[in-house]
């Protein structure tokens, strides 16, 4: 038998067990016997789908999306692996680096322990909402000035957060400001330059 | 991750109902801890239910205190102008964890949830007790830097990593839950255990039980506040070792004290000792070392966490120094 | 340039697309038909996979195949090597990702899942099942210093007497110094995504600090020709370092990508990077010292013992500095390596050095209070004028203006020197003071120029950008020769198609591929001459006497553009001269005496490292160097269960990488002025010094805060507390 084939059979049999394993049907009003004889016929691929995506309406940087997606897929890899939404980045997948923050209605968090499906009807910021068109947010003209990043990977995450860092006001101080950006690792240790730029945005007074 | 049925729910009814009738099934709050531990595959529900949208989010005052929503945010809570007026130790325990980011996230509930940060407990690879019952600990006798100085057992010397509960259990927070049977009220201090023979127990919840609330009644100790976190590195990190002190002081005379420790125990750690100790008399160094040393009489190193046992007492005496001190926040 | 001329201070030229969020690292490539690849790796430290279940793996919903050593498509160029590594001091066996049964380190890949989708991927890697027979295994240094070996690369040294001379010297110290693993952890996941368009072609994008070295490796392991593999890397997120090899995961997937006829992308875990991409390997020293009561040193005897893994020989130069460093007649050294059951060591920034300055510097320090000295005065007395590792002249060494410069900026001569001295409030104050120096390398590297008709000139080199600017320093040196406008030149990299230049590595990128770029645009300008126009106010212009405009000359000539390509490498004087930059560290801590916390409160940093090409990004590497140094100093250290052979702490949460709270202001002081004999802009390298020896400057100013001498880095409170 060819590899394809095994495969394909293989995969027949899977979807079999994976149905009868799983406590979706408890969730579903379809009865388990009429999905499993889809699984038999061939027509599983489609219910699965079906069965194990949900649906999400979510706007992105003012942009209404509408997708279905498995419950455990993050925000972070929606953003990154289906919406092409790159620009925030993943270090860590489990909270410990701040790479991932975005906001969600206003406020900093980290995409990658926020199941997408929790952000239905709210309305997502990442780095690719702030500028407008050619015209930067004046946090990352401010970055850019500062030189407030290396390699250039950590950066909008810190520019996100750096701007809720504003907002929530706890950029009194430049020790303020370490201690409201530390959940932010930056590895090319450009802290103190980020230090400068933010002080610098919050001195200027602009509206962000 | 394994594939999950997801179900929001915007009453306690059904949210309650939901996780009670199914044993796979559990609440999802900010998803901090939760979410952190089916990606390490610590643990695999096959239904979240997102009680996110239940109205548990107020924070007002009552006739004797605060009461606090279960799913009010860390930094909702940390922020809130009555927690700063009238616990500051909390605003400051709940502002020296995690980041600003994840206590965006963070409820209060979870929080009190949260699963011990101890690295075997993480490692599916490794012994834990707590994970996997019978396994063995892998901490006792390996790497056990950050582990508990009071109240281990000889099957686990996990700490509760939370911040925010030291600050609860020194305030004399009564916790309230609704489950299949009806409401009912736990006193901060019984509602996480020791370990003992079943570590993979961390509380007091009953299966199905919502925390819907925490109320902290009035007290004396706003004025002298000070929570002292001792960390490896300056933020963004777990306590070595934590202590929340308040102080009711009057020409230097203790008349009330609060004071709890994190980092430490299986269970935030009340040194009800000390503060009986301190109670009525003068706010010196004296005094507040002897406190230390009155409570640290049963703390027992495990090898790597030997500091601790110099480190806590002299984390008591800074913290009563700076509570002392700093008059109010 | 190579004047003593000072370059602006520029913003990055890349910089829009990095705060934007358009920047693509290799992950981020849209891709049709993108699959995902997981590793599932061993739990055992050493032995052999008994069984291992897939099958339920396999059946996973998405799942297109799951890789074992029983299945894994052979990798050409590697089947052809011997399967020995019998030069080696351990001896051992070769480790082939999924090549054989064999364990070799905890965490070692034992099967690669590939799906669908990232989820699917993840879920079924988590089904796959093995059963070990285990044997004992060996990761503990110190248990194992009898396997020592002398590695062919680093030899002992020894000047003047074979005597160990610094133990009859009047003043004596002696001490061991222990620096416990690091893990580079770029704050970009490790990974690579590949691609074939064919049979025999091969596409990736990589995270890797040489693109042409990317390539080598993948030719060489698929047997196919150089050209036929494309490396794509133009935004690398952090090296450090663990980029300096394509790793075997890297290789694994390209096969695994050819075999399923499909694009298939591997992101790492953080778990994962710290088993497998490298990390900088635990080492003791012990080192001895005798100098006169004047303060003269006598002898300095200086060991390293550092781990490798058993089935590959890593080497760096962690006692290199100590031969030369100081104007001292009796200097032996010895570097031995260690096979144990881990994964391989990889130069981490500042390789060897850093560990090496740790203890050296401290130990210069500790002298330096024995004779009843300023450390900066014990310094400044045994300077070396000249090297006397090497008996020639340095290049440039600017070393006792920049020991002047730092400490009036940071006050040393206003403290007091005694230990345990200085109070702020119930914190213990310090100050501490540090040397590094790196060699000041330049390789053979080539660039190419066009000029195009609309006086926009296009600059490439097969280079890497893993964060330290690269694009804006040669930006800027094209500029600076040419007089052409900054807006009208690009420098492209980051592709193994262009003129070849070596790996981003060793502080040399801007020394090699700078001077390629210098060359290739003076000879540009002789090109533009003989055609009679020459770049001036930012543009090309005819010159005086001449009236052809460059569109009409091109027009003329047929082209489109002007193009060179020159290659450029240092010639005798790089025999001539002992290069190195160097850099001084001075740090103020507070030590809080009750528990034992410490913190940087103000750095002030001085490179001597030639003239700056580019001073706002150059200030960057010295922030950055300080910043690392400080996780080097108070809260990096990855901890091995040696029962189990096993991380406990591979994780960012658990592993302390500093955060902005652990990092103060940073002043950097450059002296900045050109080395007649590095390379033609008068540059040396920056990457490393920045970061060398600054663990030592903590160290001594906790010493000078609490009398207490921490020799075990990282300074955590339990040390200074139990100390
Ligand atoms: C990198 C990192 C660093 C951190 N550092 C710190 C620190 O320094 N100090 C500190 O204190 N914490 C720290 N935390 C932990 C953080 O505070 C907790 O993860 C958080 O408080 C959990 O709250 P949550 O709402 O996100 O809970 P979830 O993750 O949603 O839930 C956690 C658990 O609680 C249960 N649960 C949630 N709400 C309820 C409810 N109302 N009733 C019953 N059960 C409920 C859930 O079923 C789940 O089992 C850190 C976390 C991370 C990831
Ligand atoms: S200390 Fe507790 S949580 Fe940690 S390994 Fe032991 S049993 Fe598990
Ligand atoms: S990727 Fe989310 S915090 Fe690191
Ligand atoms: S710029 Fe590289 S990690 Fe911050």
């Amino acid at each position: 038998m060819d590899d394809q084939l095994r495969n394909e059979e293989q995969n027949g049999t899977s979807r079999r067990s994976f149905l009868k394993q799983t406590s979706l049907m408890t969730a579903l009003a379809l009865a388990p016997e009429t999905v499993l004889k889809a699984a038999e016929s061939g027509l599983d691929e489609k219910i699965a789908a079906a069965i194990e995506t949900m649906p999400l309406n979510v706007v992105i940087n003012g942009v209404k999306q509408s997708v279905r997606i498995e419950p455990r897929v993050t925000l972070l890899d929606l953003l990154r692996e289906r919406l092409q939404l790159t620009g925030t980045k993943k270090g860590c997948d489990h909270g410990q680096c701040g790479a991932c923050t975005v906001h969600i209605d206003g406020e900093r968090v980290n995409a990658c322990l926020t199941l997408a499906l929790t952000t239905e009807g709210r309305e997502v910021t990442t780095i690719e909402g702030l500028a407008h068109g050619d015209e930067l947010h004046p946090m990352q003209e401010a970055f850019l000035e500062h030189d407030g990043f290396q390699c250039g990977y950590c950066t909008p995450g810190q520019i996100m957060s750096a701007i809720c860092c504003i907002r929530e006001g706890h950029a009194g101080t430049p020790d303020e400001v370490r201690e409201y950006m530390s959940g932010n690792i930056c590895r090319c240790g450009a802290y103190s330059n980020i230090v400068d730029a933010i002080m610098d945005v919050k001195q200027g007074g602009k509206k962000i | 991750m394994k594939q999950f049925s997801y179900v929001r729910v915007t009453s306690s009814d059904a949210a309650i109902a939901a996780v009670s009738k199914d044993k796979s099934a559990t609440f999802l709050a900010g998803g901090t801890n939760l979410v952190d531990l089916m990606k390490s595959g610590v643990t695999g529900p096959e239904r979240l239910v997102d009680i996110n949208r239940l109205p548990l989010t107020k924070i007002e005052a009552t006739k004797t205190g605060l009461h606090i929503g279960a799913l009010a945010k860390n930094t909702t809570v940390a922020e809130h102008p009555l927690v700063i007026k009238h616990f500051p130790l909390l605003s400051l325990a709940l502002k020296a964890g995690a980041s600003p980011q994840l206590r965006n996230m963070a409820t209060v509930g979870g929080n009190m949830m949260q699963r011990t940060r101890c690295h075997y407990f993480y490692d599916t690879a490794m012994p834990c007790n707590k994970r996997n019952p019978g396994s063995g600990c892998g901490a006792i006798g390996g790497f056990n830097r950050m582990h508990a100085i009071f109240g281990a057992s000889d099957k686990c010397i996990a700490v509760h990593p939370s911040d925010m509960c030291v600050a609860l259990t020194a305030l004399d927070a009564v916790v309230t839950v609704r489950g299949p049977k009806g409401e009912r009220t736990i006193p901060f201090g019984d509602f996480h255990r020791l370990p003992g023979d079943t570590p993979e127990v961390d509380n007091t919840l009953q299966r199905g039980e919502l925390i819907t609330a925490v109320d902290i009644p009035f007290n004396e100790v706003a004025g002298h506040a000070h929570y002292l976190k001792v960390r490896d590195r300056a933020s963004y990190a777990f306590a070595l070792v934590s202590v929340g002190a308040a102080l009711s002081l009057k020409d230097n005379n203790i008349s009330d004290v609060r004071l709890a420790m994190g980092g430490v125990a299986h269970k935030p750690w009340r040194l009800k000792e000390a503060e009986a100790f301190l109670k009525g008399k003068k706010a010196t160094v004296d005094n507040f070392q002897e406190a230390a040393r009155i409570v640290m009489g049963p703390a027992k190193s495990q090898g790597s966490n030997e500091f601790k046992l110099t480190l806590a007492p002299n984390t008591i005496v800074e913290a009563l120094k700076l509570a002392a001190a700093n008059g109010n926040i | 340039m190579g004047t003593d001329k000072k370059s602006e201070p520029l913003n990055r030229v890349d910089g829009r697309a990095k705060v934007t969020g358009k920047a693509k690292y290799f992950a981020e490539f849209e891709v049709p038909g993108l699959t995902y690849a997981v590793m599932v790796t061993s739990t055992i430290t050493r032995g052999t996979i008994a069984t291992i279940d897939t099958k339920n793996a396999e059946r996973a919903p998405g799942v297109l195949a799951v890789y074992t050593h029983l299945n894994m498509p052979a990798i050409p160029g590697w089947a052809d090597q011997p399967n020995s590594n019998a030069k080696l001091p351990s001896g051992g066996e070769k480790y082939r990702m999924l090549g054989s049964n064999k364990i070799l380190f905890n965490g070692q890949p034992i099967a690669l899942v590939v799906a669908n989708t990232l989820e699917r991927a993840q879920y079924a890697a988590s089904l796959v099942t093995a059963s070990y027979n285990k044997t004992e295994h060996q990761t503990d240094l110190l248990k194992n210093t009898q396997k020592a070996a002398m590695p062919g690369r680093f030899g002992d040294y020894t000047r003047g007497e074979q005597k160990e001379a610094y133990k009859t010297a009047p003043v004596t110290i002696a001490a061991d110094y222990t620096i416990p693993v690091e893990v580079h952890n770029p704050m970009e996941l490790a990974g690579i995504l590949a691609i074939w368009e064919g049979e025999d072609q091969l596409k990736v994008y990589a995270k890797t600090q040489g693109v042409k070295a990317t390539q080598r490796t993948l030719a060489g392991a698929f047997k196919i020709p150089e050209k036929n593999v494309q490396v794509h890397s133009e935004f690398v997120g952090g090296g450090f370092g663990m980029g300096l090899r394509t790793w075997p995961q890297e290789v694994a997937v390209a096969a695994a990508a050819r075999q399923l006829k499909k694009p298939v992308k591997l992101v790492m875990t953080r778990q994962q990077m710290f088993s497998l991409v490298g990390h900088r390997p635990y080492t003791v020293q012990h080192i001895s010292m005798g100098a006169d009561k004047d303060g003269q040193l006598q002898g300095i005897y200086h060991e390293a013992t550092a781990e490798t893994a058993s089935y590959d020989d890593f080497t760096e130069g962690t006692v290199a500095m100590t031969r030369f460093m100081y104007a001292c007649p009796n200097v032996t050294t010895k570097y031995r390596i260690v096979p144990l059951d881990r994964g391989v060591p990889i130069w981490m920034r500042g390789p060897g050095e850093a560990t090496g300055a740790f203890a050296l510097e401290s130990a210069i320090d500790e002298m330096a209070y024995k004779v009843n000295m300023d450390p900066l005065d014990f310094r400044v007395k045994n300077f070396a004028e000249t090297d006397p590792e090497k008996n020639k002249p340095f290049s440039s060494n600017n070393l006792k203006e920049a020991y002047q410069l730092g400490s009036e900026k940071i006050g040393w001569n206003k403290r007091d020197r005694t230990p345990g001295s200085m109070k702020d409030g119930e914190w213990l104050v310090g100050y501490g003071m540090s040397t590094g120096v790196f060699g000041a390398h330049r390789g053979e590297s080539t660039c190419r120029a066009q000029l195009n008709a609309d006086g926009t000139l296009i600059l490439q080199s097969a280079t890497s950008d893993i964060g330290p600017g690269t694009s804006t320093a040669m930006v800027q040196i094209a500029h600076e020769v040419t007089g052409l406008s900054i807006n009208k030149i690009r420098f492209e990299l980051g592709d193994a198609s262009l003129p070849p230049s070596g790996s981003q590595g060793g502080s040399a990128t801007v020394s090699s591929v700078g001077s390629a770029v210098f060359d290739t645009c003076t000879a540009l300008k002789a090109l533009l001459a003989e055609a009679g126009l020459a770049f001036e106010e930012g543009t090309v212009k005819p010159v005086t006497g001449k009236t052809a405009t460059m569109q009409q000359v091109l027009a003329t000539q047929n082209k489109t553009f002007f193009e060179v390509t020159k290659s450029s490498k240092g010639g005798a004087e790089q025999d001539k001269y002992s290069m190195y930059s160097f850099s001084i560290h001075f740090a103020e801590v507070r030590v809080h005496p009750h528990t034992g916390v410490v913190r940087v409160k103000r750095v002030v940093t001085v490179a001597d490292s030639g003239r700056i090409v580019s001073p706002k990004t150059a200030a960057s590497q010295m922030i950055g160097g300080v910043t690392g140094g400080i996780g080097m100093a108070l809260t990096e250290e990855a901890v091995i269960d040696h029962r189990f052979g096993r991380f406990v702490n591979n994780n960012l949460g658990d592993y302390h990488v500093p955060v902005s709270a652990d990092v103060p202001h940073i002043e950097t002081i450059f002296i900045d002025k050109p080395d007649p004999y590095s390379n033609p802009m008068g540059s040396k390298g920056m990457g490393e010094i920045a970061l060398i020896g600054f663990s030592a400057a903590v160290a001594n100013a906790v010493y000078h805060a609490t009398g207490k001498r921490i020799r075990e880095l990282p300074i955590t409170p339990d040390k200074i507390l139990s100390a």
